[in-house]
């Protein structure tokens, strides 16, 4: 009960500022746009129909799938040796290396990607090496290609931090007992220390994955407007087209499917979680 | 000799060394038990022999092989971790199996081998379990049937009976020494706990400060200690300052007593063993009883003498009560007299 009392503070917060405007984002998704463009009051499902049934947006949507579970994966695969890294390193230096290697959550992220201009552009760090080697420039940013960089590294600090919390089982003590059992340092990786790992790599692709299918700022700031994703076209739709209940029901969509992932976890063995 | 550790030295840091120069020397077949206070570095001992810490100096010999610069996957030394370090996510057998497939023995014979260790430590029907499923005591054993199904040129064992019950210990012990002596395999286990050691053991070493204070067998450890570490740390004694004033001869507190043994003349300290002292000597020194407990077989009795007390171990039957007068006998072969 007292719980109850101390939490209502942030309850109505919570309601004011998240509650109230899915709802009434819900109730414009339920309108009807008419030629001319402008919203009329309704109350049905053609947005979602007209969206479903769009062929455009099915590819976004696949796109953003693909983008979303690339990038998670790569994270949580590049995360996992940062935290194996990190929990094998001395006690006194752990928490100052988990804060440095989540420490991109605390820049902005348009400045972490005006720092991706500066490494990724045409005159960027990484051309500037290759036309000093004599090789080719390549095309790093304003494409897919620019777009997956940047999101696998703003996913990245997420996933160490799930490693970090899931990898309490690795006992320190097993990759001895399997080095004196004559296992090498490959083998005790694939055979003690991936499967250990597993439910804790497999938290941080559902975490990255959901947070990858709603990422907008990389999308946007790193695609140079050749890059869509969802969240980008729910932005183009409400501000460029103003299409409101497009991209109300489109938002809807998303929230969807981003919580049928989360709920998929649920169903997952109870060890795994 | 089997194993050989030859002026093994380790330092942590800035510590004061781990290891100082120690060396020992296990005949093949033999169990040594390194017995020492916490951080006498005896773990730090068994960690360098298995290779899992890297000796700063010195060498560890196996067989004639030199294995100081091996790494541990390549020493072929099996370890009973004092936590047991089970590998949570295999079976029982799939543990067991762990280090033959890492020697790439073929699947047949890895089989075998594997139903082997399980059956030579009782456990052939709880080959599938999960660690989490087995009890202390079947972990133990899941634990030492892996460290022995590769076959090990030395098995050690860390505080190997630490973590189980009193009630177990010692049958697990018995059934530990009784899979080595079979084996053949030469043994080092790490302990604190004398009764233990000397137990367990053909060969007793007493460790402290990163050194060997002795080593031999229990017995020698237990009657003639070599220094004044050993006779204090095994065993209970009762210790005095005293004089050695000619061979075989020291005062204490104004008393004279005959030793069998002394160092030459000068200060000393005296240690004597309860089980030495007799209370029912005719014209002994006269003491009086302070406490007396009550042990079982024997009465652990406390005399109070003109130089101090001491403890007499007594058949309980002897009728001594707190506030007698006694009349008390020390043998001369029962002071071990140390220079102080």
């Amino acid at each position: 009960m007292i719980g109850w009392l101390l939490a209502l503070p942030a309850l109505v917060v919570l309601a004011l500022g998240f509650g109230l405007p899915l709802a009434v984002l819900i109730r414009v998704s339920l309108n009807r746009t008419v030629e001319t463009g402008a919203m009329e009051t309704a109350f049905g499902l053609q947005t979602y129909r007209k969206i479903l049934a769009d062929d455009f947006l099915g590819q976004i949507a696949l796109d953003t799938l693909g983008l979303a579970v690339g990038c998670a994966a790569a994270a949580t695969v590049l995360a996992l040796p940062v935290a194996l890294a990190i929990r094998a390193a001395p006690r006194g230096w752990q928490g100052a290396l988990a804060l440095a290697a989540i420490a991109p959550l605390l820049v902005s992220g348009t400045g972490r990607i005006i720092g991706w201009l500066a490494i990724l552009g045409d005159g960027g760090m990484v051309n500037a090496l290759l036309l000093a080697l004599g090789l080719p420039s390549l095309r790093l940013i304003n494409n897919w290609t620019g777009v997956r960089i940047g999101l696998t590294e703003s996913l990245m600090p997420y996933a160490v931090l799930v490693l970090l919390a899931g990898l309490g089982r690795l006992d320190p003590r097993l990759d001895e007992a399997a080095a004196t059992l004559g296992a090498g340092r490959v083998r005790t990786f694939w055979r003690v220390t991936l499967p250990l790992a597993a439910p804790a790599l497999l938290a941080a692709f559902a975490l990255t994955l959901v947070l990858g299918l709603s990422a907008f700022i990389t999308p946007k700031l790193m695609g140079g407007g050749r890059v869509f994703v969802i969240a980008t076209e729910i932005f183009d739709l409400a501000l460029e087209t103003v299409d409101w209940p497009a991209a109300a029901a489109l938002a809807m969509l998303l929230l969807l499917g981003v919580g049928a992932l989360a709920a998929l976890r649920w169903l997952l063995p109870e060890r795994s979680r | 000799m089997h194993l050989l550790l030859e002026r093994l030295s380790k330092r942590f840091g800035r510590n004061p060394p781990a290891v100082d120069r120690l060396s020992l020397a296990v005949p093949r077949g033999a169990i040594l038990a390194l017995l020492g206070p916490s951080g006498c570095g005896k773990t730090t001992t068994l960690r360098l022999i298995a290779g899992l810490e890297r000796a700063d100096e010195g060498r560890v010999r196996v067989g004639g092989r030199d294995l100081t610069d091996l790494p541990p996957e390549r020493r072929n030394i099996g370890v009973v971790f004092q936590s047991y370090a089970l590998f949570p996510h295999l079976s029982a057998a799939g543990n067991v199996a762990f280090g033959l497939e890492a020697r790439g023995v073929p699947r047949g014979e890895r089989s075998r081998r594997v139903a082997e260790a399980l059956a030579m430590v009782g456990l052939a029907d709880l080959a599938q379990r999960k660690p989490r499923q087995l009890s202390g005591g079947q972990q133990q054993r899941v634990a030492l049937a892996r460290a022995l199904a590769i076959r090990p040129e030395v098995l050690l064992l860390d505080e190997p009976l630490s973590a189980l019950d009193a009630q177990l210990r010692d049958g697990v012990r018995e059934e530990i020494r009784a899979l080595q002596r079979r084996l053949g395999t030469t043994a080092v286990f790490v302990t604190h706990d004398q009764a233990e050691a000397l137990a367990l053991a053909d060969l007793v070493a007493v460790m402290n400060e990163g050194r060997v204070e002795q080593c031999g067998t229990p017995e020698e450890i237990f009657e003639t200690p070599a220094t004044p570490f050993v006779a204090g740390f095994v065993g209970r004694s009762s210790r005095f300052i005293g004089v050695v004033e000619a061979p075989g001869q020291v005062r204490i507190g104004g008393i004279a007593l005959a030793a069998a043994a002394t160092p030459p003349p000068g200060p000393a300290q005296v240690f004597i063993r309860p089980h030495h002292v007799r209370l029912d000597a005719e014209g002994g020194l006269p003491g009086r009883v302070v406490t007396r407990a009550y042990e079982g077989a024997t009465a652990l009795v406390q005399v109070d003498l003109p130089f101090g007390p001491l403890l007499a171990a007594v058949p309980a039957g002897l009728p001594v009560r707190p506030g007698d007068v006694v009349g008390v006998a020390i043998s001369p072969e029962a002071l071990r007299v140390f220079p102080a």
